[in-house]
């Protein structure tokens, strides 16, 4: 139980990659924080399989990408509990579409969904982290480096989020503060399943090197590592969990001739 | 204000149209225009306003703008109850 006696707050771990990582650091002896914003019960399930596990689960609903509900959420934190060890900053959301239609309420709504939400929830956490250390892990995509077809404002916040890592990390490591982010390639959540029609999944699974699409688990298990005091020196980088797709971008092309 | 006034207020202002727009039988998407961005924060400035909660599978049912409104003063009666 490396992680016996912490208390790790994941936002947006009502489902998919969140709720995979806050089941394995509870299944680590972690006490968890689920953030939720919109489905409630969701949540609920979430904090009941944490429980599960032996370790406690407190529900928190809050907008992270609003600065007043994050804040609450942050008072409630330091008064019920008055430190944290772990920020999983996990949330998101986005607009597709492309650049020329990206319009400043869709700009707004992203980066502040999965770019400035860090920058606040880092300020409130280091405090909360003071004289005890601590690990932030943001969840980023390929979409940061990559291009991918109406991802411009989500790849550009990510882009953001991924720069922020690197600078908090720089920032907070002589408070003993390890910050790191996870950049996943498209991940089999349901929330994936909704957005993209079942042939494009197909492809996605063809043009993974490792054979499969990535799952949540895959994203939770190298947050879990980076959680870890294993992964100590290991600071303001963005590991890629992909199964290879960003380094074999033209094997697919070339199959025939192989 | 009425609950259908106050969510005319919410969404009026969202979508930036004159709030006299909205009618019952009108659709959100075809005649306001408005996009899923717009919708998405609609739903949650309205859960704000009046401390309930929408979940995404109900607000797809939605045919109209009579149907927010009406699921709306539901959820908002039947907290008042307890």
């Amino acid at each position: 139980m490396p992680l016996k006696g912490k208390l790790t707050l994941v936002t947006g771990s009502g489902r998919g990659i969140g709720r995979a990582i806050a089941l394995k650091l509870a299944s680590q002896g972690s006490d968890i924080i689920v953030n939720f914003f919109r489905r409630r019960e969701a949540a609920e399930k979430t904090a009941k399989d944490i429980e599960a596990l032996g370790v406690k689960a407190e529900v928190i609903r809050a907008n992270v990408g609003d600065p007043a509900k994050l804040d609450e959420m942050f008072d409630t934190i330091a008064t019920k509990f008055g430190h944290l060890d772990i920020l999983i900053n996990n949330a998101a959301s986005g607009v597709g579409r492309s650049v020329l239609d990206v319009d400043i309420k869709a700009w707004d709504w992203t980066m502040n969904i999965n770019a400035r939400a860090f920058l606040l929830c880092a300020q409130r956490a280091a405090k909360l982290m003071e004289g005890r250390g601590g690990k932030m892990v943001s969840i980023t995509s390929l979409g940061s480096s990559f291009v991918l077809p109406t991802y411009a404002v989500v790849g550009i916040s990510k882009a953001a989020l991924e720069a922020l890592t690197r600078y908090l990390a720089i920032e907070l490591a002589p408070k003993g503060i390890c910050v790191n982010a996870v950049a996943a390639s498209a991940v089999e959540t349901e929330a994936l399943k909704f957005y993209i029609r079942e042939g494009l999944m197909k492809d996605i699974r063809q043009a993974t090197p490792a054979g499969r699409m990535v799952i949540p688990e895959d994203v939770a298990n190298v947050v879990a590592f980076l959680c870890s005091e294993e992964a100590f020196m290991i600071r303001g980088q963005t590991i890629i969990v992909d199964g290879g797709t960003s380094v074999a971008l033209f094997m697919a092309a070339g199959k025939e001739e192989r | 204000m009425s609950v259908e006034e106050e969510i005319k207020e919410i969404v009026a202002g969202i979508v930036h149209v004159d709030k006299s727009i909205l009618t019952r039988e009108g659709s959100l998407r075809k005649d306001i225009k408005a996009d899923s961005l717009d919708i998405v924060q609609a739903l949650v400035a309205v859960e704000d306003k009046f401390d309930i909660e929408i979940p995404d599978e109900e607000a797809q049912k939605f045919q109209n703008f009579g149907d927010f409104v009406d699921y709306v003063e539901r959820r908002v009666a039947e907290k008042e109850k307890v």
